[in-house]
C-alpha cells in the first residue's frame, strides 16, 4: 500500500490503513524522537502521540509535502516540546555537571558481569557525553544534526522538514558540528571523557 | 598545521568533509602529534556511538499501544472537557464573584461607617463615662 493510498483510506477512517501507517513508519518516528530525547521509553511514548495526532488531523493533510516529511515535522515538534518541559528544572546545570551526574548514575547502575564490562561501560559513558553535547546545541542545530545523523536525511530532505533553504541547513549543520567539537574538546580537557 | 587548527577541523576530517589538501595536512599532523592523535581517536570513538544508538529493532507491541492510547483518549475526552471547563472557566468565575462581593461589602461597610462615624468621635464617647464619675464620687462608691 502506497503512502497516497494509506492517506486516502485513513481519511475514510480505515483502521487497517492506520495499522499499515504505524507499522511502515514506526522506525522513522521512534528514531527521530530518540535522536532528540535520547531515551527509548520517552521516544516510544512521543512516537505514539505522533501517530495519534496524525490519525486525528489526517483530514487537514494536503498532499503538498510527503507523508514522511509531515511525520518528521510532528515528531520533531513533539520531541522539542518534551525536552522543553523537562528542561525547566535543569536551567542552572552546566554541560560538564550534567555529564558528571549522568556518569555517576552509570557507575551506580553498572553491575552486570558482561563479557567486556569495561568496554561496555566506556561506551555508555561515551554515549552520555555525546547525548549531553547534542542536547546542549541550539534547537535548530540539534534538529538538523539529528535528522542528518540518526535518519541520514539529505540536506534537501532536512530543508523540507525544517521549512528552510538548503544553504541554511548547510550552515546549521556546519555550526552544529563546530559546537559539538568544541564541547567534546572541552570535556576531553576536563577529563570527563 | 598547528594543533589549534587541527582541533577546529577534526570533526570534518573524521567525517571526510575536508578538501583533499586539508585532509592530507591533518593526517600528517596527527601522525606527528600524539596529543592530537589521542584526542582524534577519542572523538572518533565518541562519534561512532551515533551508529550504534540508532533504533534498529521494531517494538512488536507498538501498534497495540498506540491503539490502546487512542481508544483511552477517546473515552476520557468528554470528562476531560468537563474538567477543563471546570478548571479554566468555572473556577475563575467563582473566584471573581467572591472577590467582587468582598470589595462591594468592604465599600458598603466603609460607607456606613463614614455616615454614622461623623456624629460620634472618640472624645465624645468618653464624655458620658467621665460625667458618671462626676455624678458618683469615689467616696460614695467606697462607702457602698
Amino acid at each position: 500500500m502506497s503512502d497516497q493510498e494509506i492517506i486516502e483510506q485513513l481519511k475514510q477512517g480505515s483502521e487497517t490503513a492506520f495499522r499499515k501507517l504505524v507499522e511502515s513508519h514506526q522506525r522513522l518516528v521512534v528514531n527521530t524522537c530518540f535522536g532528540l530525547v535520547h531515551n527509548r521509553e520517552d521516544a516510544e511514548d512521543i512516537a505514539q502521540d505522533v501517530f495519534i495526532e496524525v490519525y486525528r488531523s489526517i483530514q487537514q493533510f494536503r498532499a503538498d509535502s510527503k507523508l514522511s516529511t509531515w511525520l518528521y515535522r510532528i515528531a520533531v515538534n513533539r520531541s522539542l516540546n518534551h525536552i522543553r518541559d523537562n528542561k525547566k528544572h535543569k536551567w542552572f546545570q552546566s554541560f560538564e555537571k550534567d555529564v558528571e551526574a549522568r556518569n555517576r548514575q552509570i557507575l551506580q547502575v553498572e553491575s552486570s558481569p558482561a563479557d567486556h564490562p569495561g568496554y561496555e561501560m566506556e561506551n555508555k559513558q561515551r554515549a552520555v557525553i555525546l547525548q549531553e553535547a547534542i542536547n546542549s546545541l541550539p534547537e535548530n542545530q540539534k534538529v538538523a544534526f539529528t535528522l542528518n545523523k540518526y535518519e541520514e536525511l539529505s540536506y534537501q530532505e532536512i530543508s523540507e522538514v525544517m521549512e528552510m533553504s538548503v544553504s541554511s541547513v548547510e550552515s546549521l549543520l556546519f555550526r552544529a558540528k563546530k559546537n559539538l567539537q568544541k564541547k567534546l574538546y572541552k570535556c576531553y580537557k576536563k577529563k570527563c571523557m | 598545521m598547528k594543533c589549534k587548527a587541527v582541533h577546529s577541523k577534526l570533526i570534518f576530517f573524521l567525517e571526510r568533509e575536508l578538501p583533499e589538501p586539508e585532509m592530507k595536512a591533518v593526517r600528517e599532523h596527527l601522525a606527528a602529534c600524539p596529543e592530537c592523535a589521542l584526542f582524534a581517536e577519542e572523538m572518533r570513538k565518541t562519534l561512532s556511538i551515533l551508529e550504534t544508538e540508532k533504533v534498529s529493532e521494531v517494538n512488536p507491541y507498538f501498534y497495540t499501544r498506540v491503539k490502546a492510547k487512542l481508544d483511552r483518549q477517546s473515552e476520557i475526552q468528554p470528562s476531560g472537557i468537563r474538567s477543563l471547563v471546570l478548571v479554566r472557566v468555572l473556577q475563575p468565575v467563582a473566584f471573581s464573584i467572591i472577590l467582587i462581593l468582598g470589595v462591594y461589602g468592604g465599600v458598603k461597610m466603609g460607607a456606613t461607617g463614614a455616615k454614622t462615624g461623623s456624629a460620634f468621635t472618640a472624645e465624645q464617647e468618653m464624655v458620658p463615662y467621665l460625667n458618671e464619675m462626676d455624678v458618683e464620687p469615689l467616696e460614695t462608691f467606697l462607702m457602698e
